[in-house]
């Protein structure tokens, strides 16, 4: 049997905080996951009733009715972009779209974890809107790094005309949508079409290249419909008419199956989930089962302090994801700011790395401390060697950043951390393993990109209430942007009273700007993170990231422990016993 | 090699009466014990000439308790499994997915099972499953006040609340009336919170009295079970077994085949490994109803040793180094009745306040059908840092007034000096009327005054 000296860790929560902190920190908390939960539901709830009445009325379901009849009875969607597009308006009425007028999501089906992409036909009959078809790429992309089948709901009228400059052209324009069915298709992976209503222009793209179409009685998928062909009214020709099932299941070739009804599809849709292969999760569990943590994950909610001042112990986190709250963490001793380690989420095995906060020990000055929640260069180094030996191992490897960059100073330059951090860009650049990240809190500056922030490419990145995704807090940008006119001590140099006066607002100014870019929902509604979690449900997030990991065989390398070339590591790091 | 089950060297991860057992098993089949002994035990008698290895101070806390200790001693001691024997980590699953990582194999069920079984409805939900009869409550557990309300109606009062994630009696309430189900509820929610920050209940009839019966199961890693029938162990204090028999002497044939039958698939359909006992509580009507699942050896397993002639011990080695069960249900044969008296280093006739200290005198008479299983002798001093049992009679008998009558002769003959002990009490309890008739349930201990 494979060891993997795997430990207790963690303690139980009233020792790690009196009544008063864990209330306060609660406290502070409710009301952003408060809000959080209030603005999912305002998203989830689309144009509102009237639409659903509209989408009632025609016999037919809502995309939310659909996506709860595809998934396996009992278990939770896992919905990735919500806030896309949240707060932006659009055209000259101005219309808002809800997530962005698509639902993509992570769903159990069968037993298998599949990523759905269901346009939503209670947001304008499920037009596409600037950044849905980034929204559908970047589902597309999760799908294909994780080798997840891909099931598409459709029901699109097309593009949003008004704002098609905004989504139409350029790299990720909307005919990359089909650019990733085919790379989908190429590799392989499942791809299950339905289409439930109309399907016009690309939105008859987007199902086509699926491996099985279905089509209901009230589908139709055209090049362009009935409004754009001449004569089309006198002729009374309809867009069903033209490319309805009749047309495409039976003539045309361009589906595969026709349905009566919603319904119907789902169903049909579900048996073919189930003709494939069934997950290997459970193969990688080698017998053993997932157990929850020792510690509840529910208590990081109270566990992690608001002000993102306030320090927290990072094994107490962790405690708090892994089964059992086992964890191994490996080469303890160099890089005290970061915690490299092993545990399992879900019955299977995980790489974490979390920045620690507080202060540290400092190898170059062993009686003095120095602060964690930064990278110097043992940390970088032993980040840049786990990772790369988790890619080796095909331990699938979750960030968890709390961090406010690299160390900086001359002695820092001294020792090379450009250098350092170069090995460990093109490591996490060139990991095929899934990578997961979260930004616990903190997130800035190069530390965001060392710890795989979505620049290089995790499969998924998540936020929570409290992240603060940017290059640096709004006071340090502030003492950049001014830099020349302040002294040593980062004070405002001139004794001019005007001038102090400007430069001082100026300063605050940008404080405050930085402040507002560093709302999650900023970074969410332009697609730079790609949601936002309420900090009790990390674990629940993980599972799934981590079981959607192993699901999949032939194709990455998951090793057997023996064959680690972690094990290696910590031989060398801990001398052969 | 005779006898070999796969172990060269074996931790025993426990004390006293268990850790001598186990070695007994040990010597037999030529495997090495190694014990884990606390300073407190480092020179008892049953260590003595074994090989040994300290865990740390007499607190259990600090060793038998301590998962990262025994693991770590079990390495170093190049042992490649661990016998939990019963009670401090016995039922621990992240001790035994510890044991699991770290390449010592764990004599006891997967982590993710004895999880499962740790934990209140997700047990019920699979022994229900299973066609196990169960005691009438609530499906998982209650959404609120009102559900509870509705249950309680539904299966009738008086009936108990029960936390979620609970033990110890706490957060546990009983309402008698529907009136007071509302508060019931209130208080033992809360409570549940304060103690284990979980404040959901589930809810069960409450069955007062009744009998307590339990089944001796054996599994192994290839999804196949036994069982070893049922032992009785109705004469209890505080829940405290003091008296275990086999067979029960009140269970309807029918009712015990049915049970047996129901328990070993229940067995396998959880894909349990080793040795574990289901407990039931048998009502009024003589239906055993499920309660929980011991995933470990239990203290009375002689009772199912001295009726089937199988060595329990070695059959939880054989199955934890993956050998196939080697006996078959139909190869199963039960005989006579057994009786277990626990002795235990108290004071029955004070509150059954423990007696720790020395034992001046200890002799037990050597009779036909007694089996006494014990780490003490003359001179032993019973330290107060642990549970105080410290002898197992067991009396063998063709029928139970024999094994009785065993029992009696084999106490009157035990002497012990320096101490006192509950074994006044059991001559007493089996001589009596009430427990000759077996006119007696779990609220009060037969022929011994409250």
């Amino acid at each position: 049997m494979a060891h993997v000296p795997l430990t207790p860790i963690g303690r139980p929560r009233t020792d790690v905080l009196d009544e008063r902190a864990w209330r306060e920190h609660q406290e502070k908390l409710a009301p952003l996951e408060e809000k959080l939960r209030a603005r999912r539901a305002e998203v989830e709830s689309g144009w509102g009733d009237k639409y659903v009445e509209r989408v009632h009325a025609k016999g037919k379901l809502t995309t939310r009715e659909r996506l709860a009849r595809l998934a396996d009875p009992g278990t939770d969607l896992f919905e990735v972009g919500t806030f896309v597009n949240y707060g932006d308006t659009f055209g000259d009425k101005p219309l808002t779209s809800p997530a962005a007028g698509v639902v993509t999501a992570f769903a159990r089906v069968e037993g298998r974890w599949c990523m759905v992409i269901a346009n939503d036909n209670t947001v304008a009959s499920g037009s596409w809107w600037p950044r849905t078809p980034e929204k559908i790429e970047r589902a597309q992309m999760m799908a294909l790094r994780l080798k997840l089948p891909t099931v598409y709901l459709v029901d699109c009228s097309g593009l949003f005309l008004p704002e098609q400059s905004r989504s139409f052209p350029g790299a990720k324009g909307a005919g990359h949508i089909f650019k990733m069915n085919s790379l989908l298709s190429a590799s392989g992976v499942p791809q299950i079409a339905g289409v439930f209503g109309d399907c016009i222009a690309g939105g008859g793209y987007m199902p086509i290249i699926s491996d099985r179409v279905y089509m209901t009685e009230q589908a139709y998928m055209v090049i362009a419909g009935a409004a754009l062909i001449k004569g089309a009214k006198s002729q009374k020709l309809t867009s069903l008419g033209i490319g309805g099932p009749e047309v495409h299941v039976h003539q045309s070739g361009c589906a595969d199956v026709r349905v009566p009804d919603d319904e119907t599809a789902i169903d049909a849709i579900r048996r073919e989930v189930a003709r494939l292969p069934s997950s290997a999760a459970d193969y990688y569990r080698g017998g053993a089962g997932a157990i929850e943590p020792a510690h509840p994950p529910r208590e990081l909610a109270g566990i992690l302090p608001v002000d993102h001042r306030e320090s927290y112990d990072a094994m107490e986190v962790l405690a708090r994801l892994t089964d059992q709250s086992l964890f191994w963490e490996c080469m303890p001793h160099i890089g005290e700011e970061i915690v490299c380690g092993v545990g399992k989420v879900g019955g299977l095995y995980a790489g974490f790395v979390i920045n620690r906060q507080g202060l540290v020990g400092d190898p170059e000055h062993p009686d003095e401390h120095r602060p964690a929640a930064i990278l110097y260069r043992g940390g970088i180094a032993k980040v840049a060697a786990f990772s790369r030996a988790c890619n080796d191992d095909g331990i699938p490897l979750i960030w968890l950043q709390d961090i406010s960059g690299f160390d900086i100073g001359t002695e820092a330059e001294r020792q090379g951390l450009l250098a350092y951090g170069s090995s460990l860009i093109y490591t996490n650049s060139t990991n095929d393993v899934p990578m997961f990240t979260v930004l616990l809190r903190k997130a800035s500056g190069a530390g965001y990109y060392a710890m795989s922030g979505l620049p290089y490419d995790p499969v998924v990145q998540l936020s929570t209430s409290i992240s603060r995704l940017s290059v640096m807090e709004g006071r340090t940008l502030a003492i950049a942007t001014y830099n020349s006119k302040l002294d040593d001590d980062f004070e405002i140099v001139t004794q001019d009273e005007d001038e102090r006066r400007e430069i001082a607002e100026g300063m605050r100014a940008v404080e405050k700007r930085i402040e507002a870019d560093m709302d999650p929902y900023v970074a969410a509604r332009q697609m730079d993170t790609d949601e936002i979690v309420e900090l009790g449900a990390l674990r629940d997030w993980l599972e799934v990231f981590v079981e959607a990991s192993y699901q999949s065989t032939g194709h990455r390398r998951i090793k057997n422990p023996r064959i680690w070339s972690l094990h290696d590591l910590r031989e060398l790091h801990e001398g052969i016993r | 090699m005779a006898g070999f089950v796969g172990f060269h060297r074996l931790f025993v991860a426990n004390r006293g009466e268990v850790a001598a057992r186990i070695a007994r098993t040990c010597d037999r089949l030529g495997v090495t014990p190694v014990f884990g002994v606390s300073e407190a035990d480092a020179d008892a008698p049953y260590v003595e000439g074994r090989e040994s290895v300290v865990l740390g101070p007499a607190r259990a806390a600090f060793s038998y308790l301590d998962p990262v200790r025994v693991v770590q001693a079990a390495k170093q001691a190049r042992c490649t499994a661990v016998h939990p024997g019963w009670g401090f980590l016995a039922e621990n699953p992240r001790f035994a997915a510890l044991c699991e990582q770290h390449g010592l194999t764990f004599v006891g069920p997967p982590a993710h099972v004895m999880h499962l079984m740790g934990k209140k409805t997700p047990a019920k939900d699979a022994m229900r499953a299973a066609g196990l009869t169960l005691i009438p409550g609530s499906v998982g557990v209650l959404a609120d006040a009102e559900e509870a309300r509705r249950v309680a109606d539904e299966v009738g009062y008086p009936v108990l609340l029960k936390a979620e994630s609970g033990g110890g009696g706490r957060g546990m309430r009983v309402a008698r009336s529907a009136d007071e189900v509302a508060s019931a509820y209130q208080d033992a929610s809360a409570e549940a919170r304060a103690a284990f920050g979980d404040p959901r209940l589930y809810l069960e009839k409450l069955i007062e009295g009744g009998r307590h019966v339990e089944i001796q199961l054996l599994a192994d890693r290839y999804g196949k079970a036994i069982h070893l029938g049922e032992r009785d162990c109705t004469v209890q204090r505080n829940h405290q077994k003091l008296i275990e028999e086999s067979p029960s002497p009140v269970l309807d044939p029918e009712e015990r085949a049915r049970t047996l039958e129901a328990a070993v698939r229940a067995t396998e359909a959880i894909g349990y490994v080793g040795a574990g006992t289901m407990e039931f509580l048998m009502d009024e009507d003589g239906t055993l109803r499920f309660m929980e699942m011991n995933t470990r050896l239990q203290v009375e397993h002689c009772v199912s040793e001295e009726r089937s002639g199988i060595d329990l011990v070695e059959e939880q080695l054989r199955v934890a180094a993956g050998q196939p069960l080697r006996i078959r249900q139909e190869d199963v044969t039960l005989r006579g009745h057994a009786i277990e008296c626990r002795i235990n280093a108290e004071d029955p006739s004070d509150g059954f306040r423990p007696t720790p200290g020395a034992l001046e005198a200890w002799e037990v008479p050597a009779m036909d059908g007694i089996r006494v299983d014990t780490h003490v002798r003359q001179g032993y001093v019973v330290p107060p840092h642990y549970d105080s049992l410290i002898c197992k009679v067991i009396a063998y008998g063709d029928d139970r007034d024999q094994a009785c009558d065993r029992m009696i002769a084999a106490l009157e003959g035990l002497k012990v000096e320096g101490i006192s002990t509950t074994a006044p009490m059991h001559v007493a309890i089996l001589k009596s009327d009430a427990f000759r008739k077996s006119d007696y349930d779990t609220r009060a201990i037969p022929g011994w005054p409250a």
